[in-house]
Formats: C-alpha cells, sequence, structure tokens
C-alpha cells in the first residue's frame, strides 16, 4: 500500500533521514521506533508532504505522491495523528471532527459524513458526550481521542499515528492502543510511531527501528522483541543506542 | 506447526523492495559494527547511504574463506559477544573458522529449515532419520531443530554400524530419511547385497551436501520405493534450507527472504549472463551475528530463468556443478586443497609435490592423498617416514572428519597419474 524508497530529508544542512526505505501492506499495522530524533516524526511529515523530501519516493497504492502537496496526499487517503495531538482549541469537539472530513463535503453526500460521526462517537462514547464542549477544554486523553477521531473523520486507508500515547495514564493508554487495534480489525492500515517500544511491538505485526535517520533492523515483531540489541536500546535492558 | 510460506509467493516488485530494505539496514549494520566491512568499504570509498538501489550491491567487494579465517576469533561479529548464545566452528586451513548465532538467528534458522522440510514433503506426522557424517555436524544440529520445529520425530546419527542403522530405520518405522546422496546409494547397495528390504515405512528422502545425477536419482527412487527431494546450503552463509527443491523437482528455489543469491564469473568478478553457470554469490539478509557480505561460495551453478509451474517466485538454481575454489565436496564436507597443502606443510614442513585421488567404493568416496618422494622428504627410518604419513592422517581427519590414506609414491608415477591435475578421480 505503502511503499518508501531511498528518502533522504534535510533540515537546512542536516540530513534528518537517511535512505530510508520501507513498505507498509494493506491490513498490517507497523510501527517505527527509535529515540528522540532518529527521524520518526520527520518520517511522518515527508509522507504527509508537510516537509519535502530531498531524494527518494514514496508511492501510494503505487502513484508517486512524494510531490504532492498535503491536501491532495490527504484526499488519497492519508491521514496523520500528529505529535501532540494539534487539535484546534477554541472549536468544540463536533466542529473539531467535521473539520477532518473538510475535503470530502464537495465531493459526498452529507449523510455519510455524518454516519462515520456516529461511527467516531461509537468508537469514543466520551466524544460524544462532550461534543458540544471546546476542544481546549478537554483532557489529556479526551484530546487523543478527539485527533484520532479527526484523522478518521478524514475516511483514512492508510491511518498515520504519531506518539498516540505521549504523556497519558497508563489506563488511557490502554483505552487509545485498543482503539487502534480494533481500527486495524476493520480493515483499516496503520503505520505507528511509539516511543514506548514495548507497547507498539505488542500492537504491531511488524517493526522498523530507526537510528540517526537510517534503518537499522527490521522483521516482525515477536523477532524484534526478542532481540538483544531492540530490549537493550528500546525495551530498558541497560539502555544504549545499538550503532554506538 | 506448519510454517507460514505465503513469502515465497511475493511478487517481483515486492522482492525488490523487500531486498533493498533488508540490504540497507545490513549495510547500516555491519558498517558501524563490523570493523573488517568497514574498512573494506572505505578503502573502497564506498558509504551506507550509497546503497540506493539492488544493483549497487556490485559496487562492494566480495568476501571470501580466507577472510573468515583472517578475522577469526571475533572481528566479524555484528553483536557484541554475550549476545552469542551458540558458537559453532569448522576447519580452516590454519584457524577455525567460526560463526555465532544470535537467538533470533537460531530461532530465524530453525524456522527456514522448517520451511525447506515442509516443501519437501515432510510433515509433523514423520519420524525422520537423519544419517550425516560428523564433519556435518552443524546441519545435523539445525535439521534436527528444523524438523522438532515441525513437529516431526528425529533420530539424529548417532554413532551407529550401518546394521544397526538399518535395523533402527525399521523397528521405529522411519519415514524419512535425510541424508547425502552417496551414503544413500551405498544403503540401497548394500541392503540388495545382503537381500534386505527397503523398508515399508520409508516414503522420503531427503538429500542434502551434495547433488545427484539424475540416472542414479531414479534408481534409487525405484529400488527403495521412495520419493526424493534435494537440499542445498552453505553452511557459513545461513545453513541447509537455503535451497530447497518443490514437487516439480526442478532445480532449488532459494529462500531470497534470508539472502540475496549472485552468481558472477569467477575470474572477473561480474555477473555472468542468466542462465550461464558461474560462482553463486551470497549476501545475508536475516542474519545478525555473522552477516556475510557478498560471500563467494566456491559452488557453480546457473539461474533458472524460466518461472516454476508451482508458483513460488523465488528464483532457482541449478544442482551445483563444480568448485570454483579447488574446493571438492566429499559426501556434503568441503574438502580445500589450501587447507591439504597446510597439513601438508605441517608433517613435512614444505608441500611436496602431490595429487588428490578420489575413489568411489559402494558409492562412498575413498580419499588418497598421493605424495611424490623427494629428497626433503628424507627420514633416517622407514618407520620415520610412516609416523610422518601418519601424522598427517590424523591431521586430516582430526580436520575434516573424514579418512585419507597418505602413499609415497615416485615422482615419475605420480606425474603420469595427475597429468598435472591436483584432484583425480579414479575408477
Amino acid at each position: 500500500m505503502l511503499t518508501i524508497r531511498n528518502l533522504v530529508t534535510c533540515y537546512g544542512p542536516i540530513k534528518a533521514l537517511k535512505n530510508v526505505s520501507l513498505h507498509v501492506v494493506k491490513g498490517e499495522i507497523v510501527c517505527l521506533i527509535g529515540a528522540n530524533g532518529a527521524g520518526k516524526t520527520t518520517l511522518m511529515l515527508s509522507i504527509m508532504g508537510i516537509v519535502k523530501p530531498k531524494e527518494g519516493e514514496i508511492l501510494f497504492e503505487d502513484e508517486p505522491i512524494h510531490k504532492l502537496p498535503t491536501p491532495s496526499i490527504v484526499a488519497r487517503g492519508i491521514s496523520l495523528v500528529p505529535e501532540g495531538r494539534q487539535i484546534f482549541y477554541p472549536l468544540t469537539v463536533e466542529e473539531n471532527l467535521e473539520l477532518g472530513a473538510y475535503h470530502r463535503y464537495k465531493k459526498e453526500p452529507k449523510e455519510s459524513i455524518r454516519l462515520d460521526l456516529e461511527k467516531v462517537y461509537e468508537l469514543f462514547p466520551r466524544l460524544k458526550e462532550r461534543r458540544k464542549q471546546l476542544a481546549g477544554t478537554l483532557s489529556g486523553g479526551e484530546q487523543q481521542m478527539l485527533a484520532i477521531g479527526r484523522a478518521f473523520m478524514a475516511r483514512p486507508k492508510l491511518l498515520m499515528l504519531d506518539e498516540p500515547s505521549l504523556g497519558l495514564a497508563p489506563l488511557l493508554v490502554d483505552s487509545i492502543l485498543k482503539t487502534i487495534k480494533s481500527l486495524n480489525e476493520e480493515g483499516l492500515t496503520i503505520l505507528l510511531v511509539e516511543q514506548n517500544a514495548r507497547r507498539a511491538l505488542e500492537l504491531a505485526h511488524r517493526g522498523y527501528v530507526l537510528e540517526t535517520g537510517k534503518i537499522v533492523l527490521q522483521g516482525r515483531t515477536e523477532d524484534l522483541m526478542a532481540d538483544e540489541d531492540i530490549k537493550r536500546a528500546y525495551l530498558g535492558k541497560d539502555y544504549r543506542e545499538f550503532t554506538d | 506447526m506448519k510454517p507460514d510460506n505465503t513469502i515465497e509467493y511475493l511478487s517481483q516488485e515486492g522482492w525488490r523492495q523487500w531486498h533493498l530494505e533488508l540490504l540497507q539496514s545490513t549495510i547500516n549494520r555491519v558498517y558501524h559494527r563490523v570493523p573488517f566491512y568497514r574498512k573494506l568499504m572505505d578503502i573502497n570509498n564506498i558509504s551506507p547511504e550509497d546503497i540506493k538501489s539492488l544493483e549497487d550491491l556490485k559496487k562492494l567487494p566480495f568476501t571470501t574463506r580466507e577472510h573468515l579465517e583472517e578475522n577469526y576469533p571475533y572481528d566479524l561479529f555484528a553483536v557484541p559477544l554475550r549476545d552469542i548464545v551458540r558458537l559453532h566452528t569448522f576447519p580452516g586451513p590454519r584457524t577455525p573458522i567460526v560463526k555465532g548465532f544470535t537467538l533470533r538467528d537460531i530461532s530465524a534458522v530453525r524456522r527456514l529449515t522448517a520451511r525447506f522440510l515442509a516443501v519437501s514433503g515432510v510433515t509433523s506426522e514423520d519420524i525422520i532419520q537423519i544419517c550425516l557424517d560428523p564433519g556435518m555436524s552443524v546441519w545435523i544440529a539445525e535439521i534436527k531443530e528444523g524438523a522438532e520445529e515441525l513437529g516431526a520425530s528425529v533420530i539424529p546419527p548417532d554413532p551407529q554400524s550401518v546394521q544397526n542403522r538399518i535395523k533402527v530405520m525399521r523397528d521405529f518405522r522411519a519415514s524419512v530419511l535425510i541424508t547425502t546422496p552417496s551414503y544413500a546409494l551405498y544403503l540401497m547397495d548394500l541392503m540388495q547385497e545382503k537381500g534386505i528390504e527397503p523398508p515399508k515405512s520409508l516414503s522420503l528422502i531427503v538429500f542434502v551436501g551434495e547433488g545427484i545425477e539424475e540416472e542414479e536419482r531414479v534408481r534409487l527412487e525405484q529400488v527403495m520405493g521412495v520419493s526424493t527431494r534435494l537440499g542445498y546450503g552453505v553452511t557459513e552463509a545461513v545453513g541447509p534450507g537455503m535451497g530447497y527443491e518443490c514437487d516439480k523437482k526442478s532445480g532449488y528455489h532459494l529462500a531470497v527472504d534470508y539472502f540475496i543469491p549472485e552468481i558472477i564469473d569467477p575470474e572477473t568478478g561480474k555477473d555472468v549472463p542468466p542462465g550461464e553457470v558461474g560462482e553463486l554469490v551470497i549476501t545475508t539478509l536475516a542474519v545478525k551475528a555473522n552477516p556475510l557480505i557478498r560471500f563467494r561460495t566456491g559452488d557453480m551453478a546457473r539461474f533458472i530463468t524460466e518461472p516454476c509451474p508451482c508458483g513460488r517466485t523465488t528464483p532457482r538454481i541449478s544442482q551445483i556443478v563444480g568448485q570454483a575454489d579447488g574446493r571438492v565436496s566429499i559426501r556434503g564436507i568441503k574438502v580445500s586443497l589450501t587447507y591439504i597443502e597446510n597439513l601438508l606443510e605441517k608433517a613435512y614442513s614444505h608441500i611436496p609435490e602431490y595429487v588428490l585421488c578420489i575413489k568411489k567404493k559402494n558409492y562412498l568416496e575413498r580419499l588418497s592423498l598421493w605424495v611424490a618422494i623427494n629428497e626433503k622428504l628424507f627420514e633416517p627410518s622407514i618407520l620415520g617416514l610412516h609416523q610422518v604419513a601418519e601424522r598427517f592422517e590424523r591431521l586430516f581427519a582430526e580436520t575434516f572428519g573424514l579418512e585419507c590414506r597418505l602413499k609415497l609414491v615416485e615422482k615419475e608415477h605420480l606425474e603420469e597419474i595427475s597429468k598435472g591435475k591436483k584432484i583425480i578421480y579414479l575408477h
């Protein structure tokens, strides 16, 4: 579904991604793990066209998308739940959700958008309770639900989540990850960035390890969890970067 | 457990992406972690970022068995030593060659071996008897684990007389025999000679270690009442099951989710045209402890360019048609002339003229090394000469786990028989 080859993305003279190649197959949950500054967020922003890659190609459903503007990428079916949620605080919950479907209004009947809204409320009953409340007044967990709900409103084929568990209480992390799993079971393909490597590996089918802008390891998540390097670097067994 | 084989049917585009991703991460790791590869890449002015396509693999230099030996003991590991949970050693001319396994490597090889056996027709219902020489101990361990992964029962090759092996095979109703073609032919002949009926339970023979002539294969299948399959592997690279036959029995399907194969001209190092014979070169993708980049296997084979009717999209190679580097395969054990010369030097303090004679007796190769008498060989007594010869024979047996008689002959006689060759076959 998503195929990336030799992606190079720079911030000024600094290469944040160096020849990154990866793929996501329809129906999979793929996770990206790596330390702070490894390039995980940059990779997501590059896929969305928010930062422009310098080299390489990104194919979505066999079509190159790396030269497209962000709105066209969203229209093709990729949605990002950004790190730190970035919801619109002064708007209500429902307005935030409706904005997620902004590119659909001209093309689709209102009814189908309303149905998706209902679906989001089904997924997160808490949001339904607070549909008229200003987003800025929500708790961290509710904001994360709203961010996922908003991304879902774009009817993505591929949902990308950047650190969905960041700053959340353990119980909320569980419920967010459970939601991601059930969305996947309903057929949504997911690319997940998580600092909480253990949780990400438990959830995903396959994973890639990003280190200083390079992929250094990949594989089925059960293999990655058993990998000594991963245990040391990311699962809290005497932590250190593993190409040191 | 039935292995998941969907990967064998990946599209060509899918394979290219799979290989590119794994090649890049492998190179990223070895460059940072293996000083040998870093140096090799630095000298050739290649950085990991230059690997942007599979064709870029060709920019990297080859690795040979000499490199494995030179970097003994620790210099080829890509993981800290404490992550190595198993070490296999095999003979090198001067030092042993080592191959380490992380836990992940062990389970990867086990899964691959299980797939190889499953594609060969082995199921969890089978009772597998392994008959391989102790010189193939690495494979014995790996095949046993692969079979156990499938849930089959295994009879490993404990030291037994051949009669006892046949008895065990019969009494425990072994259904699968895993052995070399030469040992299978030897068993067949022995059974025929002694008037022993081949056990009815036996339905499949999986050959490893070497290939077999079609004619002999057909005869074996008929006489023993079995079907047969062939497997291929390189001990230094991944293990048994790197190549295996599907039910079409037309060449080895290569397990290219574990490595990238190339076939090159051993003289020029360039790719041979598709379908022509050359040396098989392997770059491992799924190995963590001892990754190998463009390792020259010494095995000569050709790619079979037509797609296989079985539907697998993995590339196929022919049976191995020879050795590129002065090695010879004896019952699956690779004996190289460099090693022999090294043993001669140890015994005689110089390398005399010699020829390695391989004689097939009852399908099992018998080795003898004929050495030309010269003045440097001179010992004050016949006994002394004998002792030196015995020393060589002992060293040989220790190194390869095979017997090789040393015979002193006159120089003229040796030249007459060898006609300038180092290896000859006697009939």
